[in-house]
């Protein structure tokens, strides 16, 4: 009898110990989850300025041009393309890997199905060693930064998609990652991101920026466009301002996808924490029923050693 | 005399790294290095990785390793979008000279006229320029 109740002893301790690193892991993801989701806001007024800026260039130059640009230019026939899944590089975050991963390999699946070839890109040592697992070596694997992305990091990943793309490798590029609702909920998003959808450069450009001074900037840029000075040409700058707005929005994906894996993380993680505050209660309550049988036995060998005396 | 100064902000990314009222940027753009004054006409130009000083005196100024980019002159504001721009002591030559050596690497093994080549071409400019302001040079101004 006394051993079982020690055995219980035992097991509240360790399941203790186990919710003590579950709040302590929970309180780490939610202050990094604070510094994911200013990092989003932080890239806001750059994006919003590329934007203005892609517009006021895009006026000035000739049609021609700007149709011309590779990174516009949808290919007839796409036979090949390239998926970025992005997913973190640890684990302990519930559905967040999965998810990419289950919806990056139904995307292949479907593609291949419709006679075209996949290539594989991964962010984060999960989605990398699962695939590689899986026998789908991703042509470009990217880990060590998914707890915080630097541009850099965006900009090395937008490079290798972009010079695959125009030198032919691949004929389109999807992205595949959790989109940042908010700290309870994450998305799967699926967005093509090469070619560039010029309707999302210009069109998205009124949505975002409703209050913004440059927004007002950009209104009066008409009338004063004959004498702005353009250094190269006006064309010149949107063969970098397109480059740069699929480096953005790589980056965008990489900082959202990583608010996501902390916020996934501080639920999974306060789930554990409650699961074991119940657990515990449960073990205690045997712990006191197997102390009172104990207590209730030995009173009764008294009552009964008593009753043979007398 | 002090000069007139001007509002400045420079972008990047991951945030606003400088905003304040300045007498002169110098920087460099596509055709060369650029001093811009207050009262300067609307420009926007393409910019190359150089040193990047904001003078807030005659010889008082503030120096970043910044990266590529662009400059948006108009209404008497300059606004500096650029990729990076580090304070000069946040740079690690060690680790600029390993990026710069792949960049060398990667170029001598790309075709020309591939994108490839282009974009090692753009790295090996970049980490040249990032080291000079590391080691305090003055190349390219």
């Amino acid at each position: 009898m006394s051993a079982s109740q020690a055995d219980v002893k035992d097991r509240i301790a360790s399941v203790k110990n186990i919710a003590k690193i579950t709040r302590a892991m929970e309180m780490v993801a939610a202050a990094r989850l604070r510094r994911a989701e200013q990092r989003i806001e932080a890239l806001r007024p750059y994006a919003r300025a590329v934007r203005v800026m892609t517009r006021a260039a895009a006026n000035a130059a000739s049609s021609a041009e700007i149709n011309s640009n590779p990174l516009l230019q949808r290919r007839e026939k796409e036979e090949r393309v390239a998926l970025l899944l992005v997913t973190g590089d640890r684990g302990l975050a519930g559905a967040f890997n999965s998810q990419i991963i289950r919806a990056g390999l139904k995307a292949a699946a479907d593609l291949r199905e419709q006679g075209e070839e996949v290539a594989f890109f991964a962010v984060g040592r999960r989605g990398v060693s699962t695939l590689t697992f899986r026998k789908q070596e991703p042509l470009g694997a990217y880990t060590g930064f998914t707890d915080r992305p630097a541009y850099a990091n965006a900009r090395e990943v937008a490079e290798d998609l972009i010079t695959a793309y125009v030198d032919g490798k691949v004929d389109r590029v999807e992205l595949i990652y959790n989109s940042y609702v908010s700290a309870l909920t994450q998305e799967v998003r699926r967005e093509t991101l090469l070619p560039v959808q010029e309707a999302t450069i210009w069109a998205a450009a009124g949505a975002e920026e409703d209050t913004s001074f440059s927004d007002a900037d950009a209104d009066e840029k008409p009338a004063a466009h004959a004498l702005v000075e353009y250094e190269p040409s006006p064309e010149g700058i949107l063969d970098r301002l397109i480059p740069d707005y699929v480096e953005i929005s790589v980056f965008r994906a990489l900082l959202e996808s990583t608010a996501s894996e902390h916020g996934a993380r501080m639920t999974a993680m306060r789930n554990a924490s409650e699961n074991a505050g119940e657990l515990i209660d449960d073990l205690t309550l045997e712990m006191n029923r197997a102390r009172q049988a104990e207590i209730t036995q030995e009173i009764m060998e008294v009552v009964a050693g008593a009753e043979g005396l007398s | 005399m002090a000069r007139t100064t001007f509002p400045v902000e420079v972008l990047t990314p991951e945030g606003s790294v400088f905003a304040s009222e300045v007498e002169m940027v110098s920087t460099r753009t596509e055709t060369g290095s650029v001093g811009i004054l207050a009262n300067h006409q609307p420009l926007l130009g393409l910019l190359q990785p150089t040193e990047l000083r904001l003078y807030t005196g005659e010889s008082d100024y503030t120096r970043y390793a910044q990266g590529e980019g662009y400059v948006q002159v108009a209404e008497g504001r300059v606004l500096l979008l650029v990729e990076e721009a580090h304070t000069p002591d946040s740079l690690d030559v060690a680790e600029l000279r390993e990026k710069l050596t792949k960049a060398e690497k990667a170029l001598s093994d790309a075709e020309l006229g591939t994108a490839e080549f282009e974009r090692a071409a753009r790295d090996k400019r970049r980490w040249e320029a990032f080291i000079a302001v590391a080691e305090d040079s003055t190349v390219g101004h």
